[in-house]
């Protein structure tokens, strides 16, 4: 029977296997990681150095090393992405062709795979400008990989505005740059926070454009110019190449997933006052 | 018009991140081509794609053939897909009609975290746990099926969170329509709603699909890295992004180029994926007139 | 062709009322319209004869609804989709599958065991009903979506009319159409009068007069929908007994 009980039973029971799925293996990932990885996790191990290959010792360099990473790759695509999002939300008309084939290019680079950014920042960081295997190289690198999504998430942020502020403050004679110094970026300061977390998850995450860009090294970076691992890298050397590394894997895995949720979280959090603050605004200006 | 000084740098300055972001695709392709010419002009282009063997290392006669890879990319990538198309719609499907709407809320939620989860992680997990199992049942473990279940969990949140979305957002009169004409739940999901949410779903898919193309981590860790053709799921494979990754640290000049070659072949086959999935959605469907 | 009783119906979502202790009378193949301005439970009302509030959870409807010579299907233990079936409906906003214009004849009819042979002729059938055969024969497996608003609305007629219902219950069918094809779709429902029983919810007064035999007039009464004057078409427009029916009847911008 087509509409009896027994075929909705049937496909209701399928679905709910295939939910059942998804949701299962993160708790299984999640809880294999706990097990292995929790009873490694000592603040010795969150500040200690690296010795025997990571097999003891703690992460401390690491952690030193993924911060200056993910700074230099902010540097880099925080100012370029947020002035390109607004060159183009704000500067240009909808059809200008500049801005279609900006839209091209970005899209595209958004899909370049994580390797293929690698073998880039190889060639033009490590060689070409001479930075050899370096923390700014893979800085730089994951700067190009993030760069996307801060100009996505900038121009929404920009869309999100109310038109009207634009030739209101027109009107009262203002020039562009207060325009948008004083009043349309402030407004849109929470979006480009969100487009940062993002950002900044996604380049935690990353580790094969690092492998080529940034190097193994495992001590105190020095500086910038030092080769460095970040986390993500590092749980890759002792998954791969390091007997006996497992455990300290899984507690480095532990403390990367950690970072992630932290900042997801935050982006939520920031988010939420964003969508707050529009639908006070927007009253006032009704009001 | 810009009517001051600070203006006009605002402008140009603005004008130059433009520039300069839309610039680093030109870049990436550009550095890409000029290391990857040596291979492209050498006349041996066709053999590179077609021949059977890869062994680089071997002094006498290194052999260059990429078919072997590119057929493991191809394979895994589409196992995980059909792994994980169903089971993301199907998880959608349960959420959508047959849970409460604060349990799907939840699933989404979780589906989420999922998608957080680094590759790194996943290609740990799949070292750790899921090797050894498949080991038990057929070894080596490591394997193209490894590799494509590991693929699968890492691809399967965006095609659920992108189905569960494109079916919310179809036209409540639908189902209404359906309801109305006495359908019973199954028909109505499977004959009316699916077939409606199907531009959106397949968004979904390409997207991850296109996703599950570039990915290397995961897969480099659990898929046994032999380059060859593989007879069985069970056999070992190693995709093209796993070659890179693997041979990039000392490939020496030619086999060097013929990396970068396969790294402008991984920019195309995705780049045309996401390409295909943003031409299907601009010609407008015919909406309603009069 | 059946008939429908009903008695003391009433309509709550959660804590609200939206009809209350609503009766009428609706006899069989005569065309029933019911008006009154927003908000007075009309479609609310509508909805709960073939129980289409069911889909809206904490929607409750009490009191009896009685179908031709069948008790009252506000029981549980009815098959709700053997009602649909038997109960038509035709909303406001045209709403044919995406999908092609024989598709959309072909999934109720397979839904409810009409045999693979029957569905081209029953399709036939009703397209010829309501006019659309001679426009549509030729692209039956093009996308139902490519037809005009009117074209829609009298698809989704046909579609109902081909499962062979005794009701057909019409919410506004004509609101989102311009005035030539509303006049269209219009004059089919008028045509299916001593073939079905219709019932159908109007803002538009002329066109109730136009068609309608009987007319129910909705209005809020302490708080919630209820019928404040019915009877015969003629009568309740000519010389309306209770106040409030008069003053909007009288209004006639329809």
């Amino acid at each position: 029977m087509r509409n009896g009980r027994p075929s909705d039973i049937l496909l209701g029971g399928l679905c709910a296997l295939a939910a059942l799925t998804g949701v299962g293996a993160l708790f299984w990932i999640i809880a294999d990681l706990l097990q292995l990885g929790l009873p490694q996790i000592s603040i010795g191990f969150l500040t200690g150095e690296v010795t025997e290959s990571g097999r003891s010792g703690g992460i401390g360099p690491i952690l030193v090393s993924t911060a200056l990473i993910l700074l230099s790759a902010l540097v880099v695509a925080v100012p370029l992405g947020v002035g390109c999002a607004l060159w183009f939300s704000e500067m240009i008309p909808e059809e200008n062709r500049g801005g279609q084939l900006l839209t091209a290019s970005i899209d595209l680079l958004a899909s370049v795979p994580s390797i293929v950014f690698g073998l880039f920042g190889m060639v033009f960081f490590c060689q070409v400008l001479g930075l050899g295997f370096s923390i700014l190289s893979g800085g730089l690198t994951l700067g190009c990989m993030i760069l996307p999504i801060m100009i996505r998430t900038t121009i929404s942020a920009m869309r999100a505005i109310p038109c009207e502020l634009r030739p209101a403050a027109a009107a009262l004679g203002l020039t562009q740059t207060t325009t948008l110094g004083k009043v349309l970026l402030p407004r849109a300061v929470p979006g480009i926070l969100v487009g940062i977390t993002i950002g900044v998850a996604r380049a935690l995450s990353e580790t094969a454009a690092l492998i080529f860009t940034s190097g193994y090294a495992t001590r105190w970076p020095g500086s910038l110019s030092d080769s460095g691992r970040a986390v993500s890298v590092h749980i890759y050397d002792l998954a791969m190449n390091i007997p006996n590394g497992s455990a300290r894997a899984s507690a480095s895995a532990l403390v990367l997933l950690l970072l992630i949720l932290t900042i997801n979280l935050a982006a939520s959090f920031f988010s939420d006052r964003w969508l707050a603050k529009q639908s006070a605004s927007c009253s006032t200006l009704n009001g | 018009m810009s009517r001051s000084l600070s203006d006009c740098i605002l402008k140009s300055s603005l004008g130059f991140a433009a520039l300069l972001s839309g610039s680093v695709i030109v870049a990436v392709i550009a550095f890409l081509f000029h290391e990857a010419w040596p291979a492209l002009s050498s006349g041996k282009l066709s053999h590179f794609l077609t021949d059977l063997k890869w062994q680089p290392g071997s002094d006498r006669d290194p052999q260059y053939g990429i078919a072997p890879m590119i057929l493991a990319s191809i394979l895994v990538t589409l196992l995980a897909s059909l792994i994980a198309i169903p089971l993301g719609v199907g998880g959608a499907i349960f959420q959508q009609f047959y849970a409460p709407t604060f349990l799907g809320n939840i699933h989404d939620r979780l589906l989420e975290l999922l998608a957080g989860i680094p590759s790194v992680i996943f290609g740990f997990w799949g070292l750790t746990v899921l090797v050894p199992a498949i080991n038990k049942w057929h070894p080596p473990g490591q394997s193209l099926l490894a590799a494509a279940l590991v693929l699968a969990l890492m691809i399967l949140p965006t095609v659920g969170l992108t189905s569960r979305s494109a079916i919310r957002s179809l036209d409540p009169g639908l189902l209404q329509g359906a309801a109305a004409l006495g359908i019973g739940r199954p028909s109505m999901i499977l004959r009316v709603i699916l077939p409606a949410a199907f531009q959106g779903i397949g968004s979904g898919c390409l997207l991850a699909i296109a996703r599950a193309v570039g990915e290397t981590l995961a897969v480099v860790m659990v898929c046994g890295n032999i380059a060859q053709i593989p007879h069985s799921v069970f056999d070992p494979v190693r995709p093209i992004t796993s070659t890179i990754a693997l041979e990039m640290g000392y490939a020496s000049s030619d086999h060097r180029a013929l990396l970068y070659a396969s790294g402008l072949i991984l920019v195309v086959m995705t780049g045309a994926l996401v390409g295909w999935q943003s031409f299907r959605r601009e010609p407008l469907t015919p909406s309603q007139k009069g | 062709m059946d008939s429908l009783s009903i008695s003391d119906l009433t309509i709550r979502y959660g804590n609200f009322t939206a009809v209350k202790e609503v009766s009428l009378e609706v006899p069989s193949g005569e065309i029933t319209a019911l008006v009154g301005p927003s908000g007075c439970g009309k479609s609310t009302f509508l909805a709960s004869l073939n129980r289409l509030t069911d889909l809206t959870p904490g929607c409750l409807a009490d009191g009896k609804i009685l179908l031709g010579e069948d008790g009252c299907i506000l029981r549980s233990g009815i098959d709700v989709l053997q009602l649909r079936r038997r109960i038509g409906m035709v909303f406001q906003k045209p709403n044919p599958f995406p999908q092609s214009i024989s598709r959309n004849f072909e999934i109720p009819l397979r839904e409810h065991g009409i045999p693979k042979s029957e569905v081209d002729d029953r399709t036939e059938t009703a397209l010829r009903d309501v006019g659309l055969w001679d426009e549509v024969s030729e692209r039956l497996d093009q996308s139902a979506l490519n037809l005009s608003g009117g074209q829609q609305q009298r698809l989704c007629i046909a579609r109902a009319l081909a499962l062979d219902p005794q009701v057909i219950l019409f919410d506004e069918p004509c609101s989102a159409l311009d005035p030539l094809a509303s006049a269209v779709v219009e004059d089919h429902i008028a045509a299916l009068r001593g073939k079905v029983t219709v019932i159908i919810v109007t803002h538009n007064l002329a066109q109730a007069r136009r068609i309608a035999d009987s007319t129910a007039v909705f209005w809020i009464r302490n708080g919630a929908g209820t019928i404040v004057e019915h009877g015969p078409t003629k009568t309740i427009f000519s010389a309306p007994k209770d106040p409030d029916a008069s003053y909007y009847l009288s209004g006639e911008r329809g």
